[in-house]
């Protein structure tokens, strides 16, 4: 075989691979447009604020992804709504304005696409990521200390503050990354009905 | 005529370095992983340290980088740059070039390794780590590439044709695949929904389309080299390659279960990797009758003893894909611990052996010096067939039971763990003996390459001038 054959052979492949994927998948997924939820009139899925996109890197950089997944499969085959991870399963629209688009391959932990839902109290996320075993004593996930200030208490307790003693009259408020995370996780919530997803 | 040492003396530099690297990067992988799953075993470790980059989330992705660029990646680089001179007969022109891609290779795991440990991974399959690695590693991979594409042509051309074929679809796989990769997650062309696809394709190219060819490369030419008998059936080997190069780039499609990917790609990735793992038998047939009445000679030789596990562990793996990608088994094997059986199979198993029996193979011809102790080579086979053999039947016996468990909503999460915790402590034997061998492995290659201990295993691991097939080793010797 000549070297100029296989050469056009092998390139017209991995194009093939690639547009068969990529470019086929943007005409079929990455035009999907917002809809407009009846119910709330807003529209759907919602655009993540700034500091929930700042909070989407922080997740992926604390490796949060390497336990928990960020997509839930339907009922056929799988438990997870009836584990109450979400109302239906995750579609290419859910991922429309999530910037980086994380999905997770492994769950060592729970699903968290509707994180949000499950947990509301943004005081209770926070507690989590803290100390995981103050909230769920079973709990696995590993404590994020370094998300955490210690500060000198001053005469009164400051709003974010966690709930834990304090030690040398420092109290434990969240850093910019912790507040971050929090926006991200609690932006976490599938509980709206798609055309091509209707809720269970 | 130029002989073997003269076309490999300019490369010679650049190849220790890639090699040197690839092992001391292998030996921090093993200990990282290890450390990761000592981290799963005993949640109250993260509790006692409190550190940011000793976090499971940190190790992970740190690790699983050093395995894909690190190791493998810059270990087959390496090999090659001893192998493919020798071939063709074209000698590298610019050495220092060379050495300088070299260099530019390892500094990008270095740096890499440290923001992904310091800063965290980017989260993207695939693409962990910073705009700048890319940049290094596409920078590195064209110094390197054009260096080794130009070994394509020369007495090679009389040789073999299908490691060239393998050799030069990967060549073209690896740019492509980082380089699209990094343009449309990190430069914000696609919206996120395609940007989950994007990241899918580039995972399939760098596994699949990258580094399963390399080794491929390895095998086809240095099977036959050491054996001294040809492939069968080019017609079939035709056939092979060009299935593993139209298929390979769907086959990250296969690792969703329903989820935010169209369900037709889906379907394409499964019939990809059923039809990938017909491709991997078609090899697997070629390469049974280079076996064939050699028993002897592949226990008695540690290289083709580790290139013929390589081997099969080639089809096994994509046998193992197959039956991974059948939607019974994919829903109940998904998000669970089969994944990391899966990459301890490929990595441990098909390309790590396949690099091993390569550097065992061909150190010794391209430098002239010989392994200063025969025990130590068997000690490394057994310790790190056994120990890649224990982590993946752990892994997988994890991945069931944790992905029966998951489908049943009666079993709460904190059992499912519970459940984990005698097979993660056979993966971890498994580790840590994979560690041990790949340190005796480290310590004979770098004490050979200082020539620290005399030579007392040089012939009997690869004879030279071999007594059983001289004109088979005529290729690589000159």
């Amino acid at each position: 075989m000549k070297s100029t054959r296989a050469l056009t052979l092998v390139f017209l492949a991995l194009l093939l691979a690639w547009f068969g994927q990529v470019v086929v998948g943007y005409f079929q997924v990455g035009r999907l447009e917002p809809v407009l939820n009846e119910e709330t009139n807003l529209m759907v899925p919602p655009v993540p604020s700034g500091l929930a996109q700042t909070g989407a890197r922080v997740f992926a950089s604390e490796g949060c992804l390497e336990c928990h997944s960020l997509s839930v499969r339907g009922p056929t085959g799988s438990s997870d709504l009836t584990r109450g991870w979400g109302q239906r399963r995750s579609v290419p629209r859910d991922y429309l304005f999530r910037e980086p688009a994380l999905v997770g391959f492994s769950r060592i932990g729970p699903d968290l696409s509707n994180v949000a839902e499950r947990i509301k109290d943004p005081a209770e996320l926070m507690m989590h990521l803290y100390d995981p075993r103050k909230r769920k004593p079973t709990s696995t996930c590993p404590p994020h200390p370094w998300l955490f200030d210690q500060r000198i208490a001053g005469p009164k307790q400051e709003n974010d503050a966690l709930p834990v003693p304090q030690k040398n009259w420092k109290q434990t408020i969240p850093n910019y990354s912790a507040k971050a995370l929090v926006a991200y996780l609690q932006s976490l919530n599938l509980n709206y009905a798609l055309p091509e997803a209707p809720l269970k | 005529m130029t002989s073997p040492s003269q076309l490999y003396s300019k490369a010679s530099s650049a190849a220790l370095v890639l090699l040197g690297g690839s092992l001391i990067w292998s030996l921090l992988a093993g200990g990282l992983q290890i450390l990761s799953t000592l981290q799963l075993l005993v949640p109250l470790l993260s509790r006692i340290l409190p550190i940011s980059f000793f976090g499971y989330g940190r190790l992970v992705p740190a690790y699983t980088f050093l395995l894909t660029y690190g190791w493998i990646g810059s270990g087959l680089l390496g090999v090659l740059i001893i192998l493919v001179p020798r071939i063709s007969g074209i000698a590298f022109r610019y050495g220092r070039v060379l050495l300088g891609g070299a260099l530019l290779w390892q500094l990008g795991v270095l740096i890499g390794l440290t923001q992904l440990l310091w800063e965290g991974s980017t989260g993207l399959l695939s693409l962990s780590f910073s705009s700048s690695i890319t940049l290094i590693f596409l920078t590195s991979f064209l110094v390197l590439g054009t260096g080794i594409t130009r070994g394509l042509g020369g007495a090679w051309k009389r040789g073999p044709l299908l490691p060239r074929l393998y050799l030069l679809g990967a060549l073209l796989a690896f740019p492509l695949g980082l380089g699209t990769s990094e343009l449309i997650l990190r430069h914000s062309l696609a919206p996120g929904s395609v940007q989950i696809i994007t990241q899918l394709v580039g995972y399939s190219f760098l596994h699949h389309l990258w580094l399963t060819p390399l080794a491929l490369v390895l095998l086809f030419q240095l099977f036959t080299a050491l054996t001294g008998r040809a492939v069968s059936s080019l017609p079939l080997g035709l056939l092979s390659w060009m299935a593993t190069f139209t298929l390979g780039g769907w086959l990250g499609n296969a690792l969703m279960s329903d989820g935010p990917v169209p369900s037709w790609m889906q379907s394409a990735g499964v019939v990809s990797t059923l039809l990938i793992f017909v491709a991997a038998l078609g090899n697997g047939v070629l390469f049974r009758p280079l076996f064939e009445g050699k028993f002897d000679e592949i226990r008695r030789n540690v290289a083709l003893r580790l290139l013929s596990v390589g081997a099969w562990t080639y089809v096994v793996a994509y046998g193992w894909l197959a039956f991974l990608a059948l939607p019974g088994v994919r829903q109940n094997t998904s998000f669970t611990m089969v994944s990391s059986a899966t990459q301890t199979i490929f990595f441990f198993g098909f390309f790590g052996c396949i690099l091993t029996g390569s550097i065992y193979a061909l150190l010794p011809v391209s430098r002239n010096v010989g392994w200063p102790s025969h025990p130590a080579l068997t000690w490394h086979f057994w310790c790190t067939t056994l120990g890649v053999a224990l982590t993946a039947s752990s892994y997988t016996l994890a991945g069931i039971f944790q992905g029966l468990a998951w489908n049943d909503p009666g079993v709460p999460l904190s059992t499912i763990s519970s459940y984990l915790h005698p097979f993660l402590c056979t993966a971890l034997i498994g580790q840590s003996l994979w560690l041990v061998g790949q340190i005796a492995f480290s310590a004979l290659f770098f004490s050979a390459i200082l020539k620290l201990f005399p030579t007392t295993a040089p012939w009997a691991i690869f004879p030279n001038p071999p007594p059983a097939h001289p004109d088979a080793l005529s290729g690589i010797q000159s």
